[in-house]
């Protein structure tokens, strides 16, 4: 498939703004990505408009909720209202809780791979600021089984993935010290990883350390078990655009822009799996496995599979923290460490900006913020950014090959994809 | 990179000084000597540190004591000196005196001051003493606003300035604007300069709504999260006039004489109605017997607080909507084209920020973006440079400043059409200080 589906870039919002303080909305936010975009990557929208004459492109919008945060559904209609060249272009949502902006790349990927398109845009965009963090916390609840899990539960999400690090403690029989410290210096890379992201929602929050492994208090409160706000990845408003292209248009694109085809990135491979929607059930499931989520080591695997490529092979990794526990599972189901020797990867540095295995040089959804519908485009923008060089003050060196893990509910629909070149 | 392990802090009970002092002991990890008048208030700074950043980490690390007690040795022993106590000559000499014999060579440092000369401070030191004396002035509150004025003077020396700068931006995340030793330095030089101008006219159009007119007319959709009026209201007119006055006798250009008072901000500092910190200034908010607040407004003519009103201006409600969709050409469109006095004096003020912010670059900084950054840090206001972008261009600014009858500053007549103008994008997102 690395021969199909090319990726030409795109474009992020500042996930630090606070669009409802603005006076603005999720509409302004998709005309002020797909405008910022466009531009970027050297599309315009008379273009957009020829490839519509010929049925040659289409719109992808990513979005988990925004019938409770912004009032709103259809819109995958909305992209009409950023610009007139965008009536007649075939637009759908997709949604799959925290993973929606990867089923929405899922769609796009497909149908380039089939030759339905030629030109994907593909949108994630979620407003989450309009309501309070309580009310937020309820409407996210519906990620998960609503009924069992999350009904009259304050802030369900971290409660699940509290239940997650228990898990892991109890099944690999860590040192708890041992694994809470893990946890801290998940946060400490991910906070420090952010500061060098001119779009970061934490760029100039204070975190270190220190802070992190102070866990309790009024500074740094208990929220789901063990893990407390430190753990905890927070959301924002936010939104985020990667135009990707058939091999026919990445090719038009590479001469008119003076590029050599091998320069621009291709997805790779991806894998799309679905875990046991409850978090018990999962945990029942995968006694007896090496993996506390085997399904996420599965889609991992897939990927790996469908693009012939093994760790090995990924200089960069942009990962799902929603929390530190959730990243921790990541690195033994990306082929990083073991099962249950996580840890050590974490504390030889492997996993640390200038390590082996980089994880989330953005700043991942801890540090960089987590827009629930746009994380999983914006997971596909950095790998873009990493493999073409582009990332500027968060570039790991030499990057070629990078691969991203984007999971919806408590690791429930899992996607993985790898970008390189 | 400068290592800074060790800080003394001067003021440290102060909004300033421990919310400064935060910013040091959690981002900069350093161990900071927190002094006061007596040890009580330093603990209470120490308090007020840790709730500025949220983070019980770095109670450990401040050391509380008292100028008489513990000054010479915590300076010491100290690799920058912070020096934040109140805002005048008489206050800070005698005080740099005892820094001067107690500094160790090498050691910074600073002031924080929003319009003292740096240069007429810095005389209190050695010649290495000079080398190493600044001006950071930092802003209110220091965790949340970013910026920091990084002021030299005639005795620097700029690979210490350069280090210094380093050290502020990297380790303590400042969004570092570097600037000379000129009076208000550039923030508030450009930013009083509008809000005292903005207070003439309120004045000048008492009978057509004064102070919320103006409020109206420069709110959100000019690029502002508040009011410029409002602004002085929060800042406190006691302090807004020190600033003015500063400004007003230690320079001469061409926006001289909006420096002035207005004589109804005098009149209302000496009913001590100073703003909001005074319980009422400029406006002025009462909670009713069922619990319900009424916002007032100061009547220039009258002397009263009236009902603050609201307003239905066309060409303002327009342009709401259109920052509202994200179209801020459009909104410019809007403010260019519409008709009426309110309109006109929209154009005049935007004119008159731009043009002044632009005209201060070759005396009170050295290039566009630290006017650029001082504004969109400091004071959360669209920077002029962006201004100049959304209005269409260099061209089209000029129109409206000459319409406007503002005089144009040369680094606009000498911009290429057609570029970019604005060049902090990177760092500073112009469009999310527009509110809609």
């Amino acid at each position: 498939m690395s021969e199909k589906v090319f990726v030409l870039g795109g474009e992020q919002t500042d996930f630090q703004r606070n669009w409802t303080k603005e006076g603005k909305t999720f509409m302004s936010m998709m005309r002020e990505v797909l405008d910022d975009a466009l531009e970027k990557v050297g599309i315009s929208y008379d273009e957009i408009k020829r490839l519509n004459k010929e049925n040659r492109v289409a719109v992808f919008v990513g979005n988990f909720d925004a019938e409770q945060y912004a009032n709103q559904g259809h819109l995958g209609a909305f992209l009409t209202e950023v610009n007139p060249a965008l009536f007649g272009v075939p637009g759908a949502r997709y949604e799959a809780a925290c993973a929606s902006g990867s089923v929405a790349l899922d769609a796009a990927i497909t149908h380039i791979r089939a030759e339905d398109y030629d030109l994907a845009i593909v949108l994630g965009v979620e407003v989450m600021k309009t309501v309070s963090s309580s009310v937020g916390g309820d409407f996210l609840g519906t990620a998960a089984y609503y009924e069992k899990e999350a009904k009259g539960v304050q802030f369900p999400f971290p409660k699940l993935f509290g239940k997650l690090a228990d898990v892991i403690l109890e099944r690999y029989e860590l040192k708890e010290e041992r694994f809470m410290d893990a946890l801290a210096e998940i946060s400490r890379i991910n906070y420090a990883n952010a500061k060098r992201n001119p779009k970061a929602q934490t760029r100039t929050w204070f975190m270190n350390k220190e802070h992190a492994m102070a866990r309790g208090g009024a500074n740094n409160m208990a929220v789901g078990g063990r893990l407390c706000i430190t753990d905890c990845s927070q959301v924002t408003d936010g939104a985020a655009v990667t135009i990707l292209a058939s091999k026919d248009y990445a090719k038009e694109y590479a001469k008119k822009t003076g590029r050599k085809i091998d320069d621009i990135p291709r997805v790779k491979g991806w894998g799309h799996r679905v875990a046991p929607i409850t978090f018990e059930a999962k945990k029942q499931e995968s006694i007896g496995d090496k993996y506390i989520l085997p399904w996420t080591r599965q889609t991992v695997k897939d990927a790996y599979k469908r693009a012939d490529l093994d760790v090995k092979n990924i200089d960069v990794f942009e990962t799902h923290d929603c929390f530190t526990s959730s990243e921790y599972a990541a690195i033994s189901a990306f082929g990083i460490s073991e099962p249950g020797k996580e840890h050590i990867a974490i504390e030889e540095g492997t996993i640390d900006f200038g390590g082996k295995k980089p994880i989330n040089p953005s700043g991942g959804l801890i540090g960089v913020g987590h827009p629930v519908g746009a994380s999983g485009v914006r997971m596909m923008l950095d790998l873009y950014k990493q493999v073409t060089g582009t990332a500027g003050d968060y570039q790991v060196k030499g990057a070629k090959n990078g691969l991203m893990l984007n999971i919806g509910g408590s690791a429930t629909t899992n996607f993985v994809f790898i970008v390189g070149k | 990179m400068r290592e800074i392990k060790t800080v003394t802090i001067l003021g440290a009970n102060g909004a300033m000084g421990s919310g400064s002092a935060g910013v040091i002991a959690a981002f900069g990890g350093a161990k900071v000597h927190m002094l006061a008048r007596d040890v009580e208030k330093a603990k209470q700074g120490i308090e007020a540190a840790v709730a500025s950043v949220k983070t019980d980490t770095i109670r450990a690390r401040m050391i509380p004591g008292s100028y008489d007690a513990d000054l010479e040795k915590a300076v010491a022993e100290s690799d920058w000196v912070f020096e934040l106590v109140a805002e005048s000559y008489e206050v800070k000499e005698p005080i740099n005196a005892r820094i001067a014999k107690a500094r160790r060579p090498g050691t910074i440092v600073s002031t924080v001051s929003s319009g003292l000369s740096i240069g007429r401070l810095a005389k209190a030191y050695d010649e290495d003493g000079q080398k190493h004396y600044y001006g950071t002035h930092f802003f209110n509150p220091p965790y949340k606003m970013i910026l920091c004025e990084l002021v030299t003077h005639s005795g620097n020396d700029k690979k210490v300035t350069q280090a210094l700068g380093e050290y502020l931006e990297k380790v303590l995340g400042r969004a570092v604007v570097y600037t000379n030793d000129t009076p208000a330095f550039a923030g508030n030089r450009i930013g009083f300069q509008l809000m005292n101008e903005v207070a003439h006219f309120a004045e000048k159009y008492a009978d057509k709504g004064g102070i919320a007119l103006m409020d109206e007319i420069m709110s959100g959709y000019t690029g502002r999260a508040m009011g410029p009026l409002a602004t002085a209201d929060f800042v406190g007119l006691d302090v807004h006039k020190a600033i003015v006055d500063n400004i007003y006798d230690n320079t001469k250009d061409e926006a001289h004489e909006t420096f002035k008072l207005p004589g109804y901000f005098q009149k209302l500092i000496d009913a001590g109605k100073l703003g909001m910190k005074s319980g009422g200034g400029l406006t002025k908010v009462v909670k009713h017997a069922d619990g319900k607040r009424e916002k007032f407004v100061y009547n220039i003519k009258t002397g009263e607080y009236d009902p603050y009103p609201k307003f239905d201006i066309p060409f303002i409600k327009e342009a709401r909507q259109k920052i509202k969709d994200s179209d801020y050409k459009g909104a410019m469109d809007v403010v260019k084209n519409a008709s009426g006095f309110e309109a006109e004096i929209a154009r005049y003020f935007i004119s008159r920020y731009i043009s002044y912010s632009l005209s201060l670059v070759g005396e009170v900084v050295d290039t566009k973006e630290n006017t650029d950054g001082a504004m969109g840090f400091g004071f959360n206001w669209v920077p002029a440079s962006a201004f100049v972008d959304f209005l269409g261009g260099p061209k089209e600014t000029i129109k409206m400043m000459e319409a406007s009858k503002i005089p144009v500053p040369k680094l606009l007549k000498d911009a290429k059409e057609g570029k970019k103008f604005y060049e902090l994008g990177d760092k500073l997102d112009a469009r999310s200080l527009f509110k809609g």
